[in-house]
């Protein structure tokens, strides 16, 4: 049974650590020497949220870049989760607010929760284990850029339409703003759409 | 108490939302012109894309084989109330556009030797921005790699907008690739 929990203080999820039969597997399925032994892997940031499209990024990015052969990838990968801050996702004051906080904010570690085990689902699946997740508080723009200064990645990777419902009026830019404003190549992967 | 399969195998987990066509050649765009910016996103996308040569893989697949790289300049047609001189004057410029292109793309397939790389050019010509897009549907690409700041000098003013559009508007995963960051000078 897989528990995850949320570290409040952190604002991280802590998802429990490989057996070691996992651990052994690992080591008994590499029979040839590892390509990139000794040499250093560049960080993919990859941020998703709840939606479908940033969900699909991830699985583009996993098919592309991480698969037929994960150990030999040139990327550690490195999933970070926006959790948007409850007054933001309130989006209005009114009177009443402060009673819905805490339950909007629960709802929200809820979905962080949710996001983070099909994440991780998406990743075993496809036999990537060395990953890191994190959720972060914030707005996702600041927490995507502020993400790539602390892993030094080389690319971050963004759904378009990559926010939630409630910011899905001004969706688009999350992905503009980490195109101008990251420190980093941004990759911007867009679920196509399907013509009739 | 799952079994996993060392190798190559593609996992036959069904994942929503799974993208469709599980293609095992990937075809990247690189679009390019005259600046330095460009050459650096060519750069960029050599050494962190493509593997590197002599990379030993399990089963014997080669990496190398499943990439497919396009580098495009888009020349754009010369405004022709810009000519007073006549007709000659257009196609000598032209011509000299022309050669700008070649030297343009054979100095990036130079970089793609350097790699042992085969690289499609191509040169296209009209709006860079429309003609990219266009070519990203034509062609079926898997991933448009441009710089940020890829145009030339003069229309440094409208800069961003080439990257910027095709982040918008191509039909396939965009890459923009920054230039490194300038040292500062006190």
């Amino acid at each position: 049974m897989n528990c995850v929990s949320y570290n409040q203080s952190t604002g991280i999820l802590n998802f429990p650590q490989s057996t070691s039969r996992e651990q052994n597997q690992q080591q008994t399925t590499n029979l040839v020497p590892h390509p990139f032994a000794g040499m250093e892997k560049s960080v993919m940031v990859v941020g998703i949220d709840d939606s479908e499209q940033s969900f699909y990024a991830l699985e583009w990015t996993l098919q592309h870049f991480f698969s037929p052969s994960p150990e030999n990838s040139q990327f550690k990968l490195v999933i970070v989760h926006a959790k948007p801050s409850p007054l933001t996702a309130i989006g209005f004051a009114g009177p009443g607010t402060a009673d819905v906080v805490p339950y909007v904010d629960m709802d929200l570690k809820r979905i962080a929760a949710r996001v983070l085990e099909k994440a991780k689902e998406m990743c075993t699946a496809k036999s990537v284990n060395d990953v890191t997740y994190e959720v972060v508080s914030g707005d996702a723009r600041n927490v995507l850029c502020e993400a790539v200064e602390k892993h030094h990645a080389s690319v971050l990777v963004v759904g378009s339409h990559g926010y939630g419902a409630i910011k899905r009026a001004v969706l688009g830019s999350v992905s503009d703003y980490c195109a101008h404003h990251a420190h980093c190549s941004v990759m911007i992967v867009k679920k196509p759409k399907i013509k009739h | 108490m799952e079994e996993t399969t060392s190798g190559g195998a593609a996992g036959m987990v069904a994942l929503p939302p799974t993208p469709p066509e599980v293609e095992k050649t990937m075809n990247l765009l690189v679009a390019i012109d005259d600046s330095d910016e460009s050459f650096h996103a060519l750069q960029w996308v050599l050494d962190k894309i493509i593997l590197k040569q002599g990379s030993v893989s399990e089963a014997g697949t080669d990496p190398r084989q499943s990439k497919v790289v396009t580098i495009v300049h888009v020349m754009e047609p010369l405004p022709r109330y810009a000519f007073p001189g006549g007709y000659a004057v257009v196609e000598s410029a032209s011509k000299a556009l022309e050669q700008n292109a070649s030297r343009i793309l054979s100095r990036a397939f130079e970089m793609c030797r350097e790699k042992s790389l085969k690289a499609k050019t191509l040169i296209l010509e009209g709006d860079p921005k429309d003609r990219i897009c266009r070519a990203v549907e034509e062609m079926n690409i898997n991933l448009l790699a441009i710089g940020s700041r890829g145009l030339g000098q003069i229309k440094r003013t409208f800069l961003g907008s080439v990257s910027d559009y095709c982040a918008h508007h191509a039909k396939c995963p965009v890459l923009v690739v920054k230039p490194p960051p300038t040292p500062k000078k006190t």
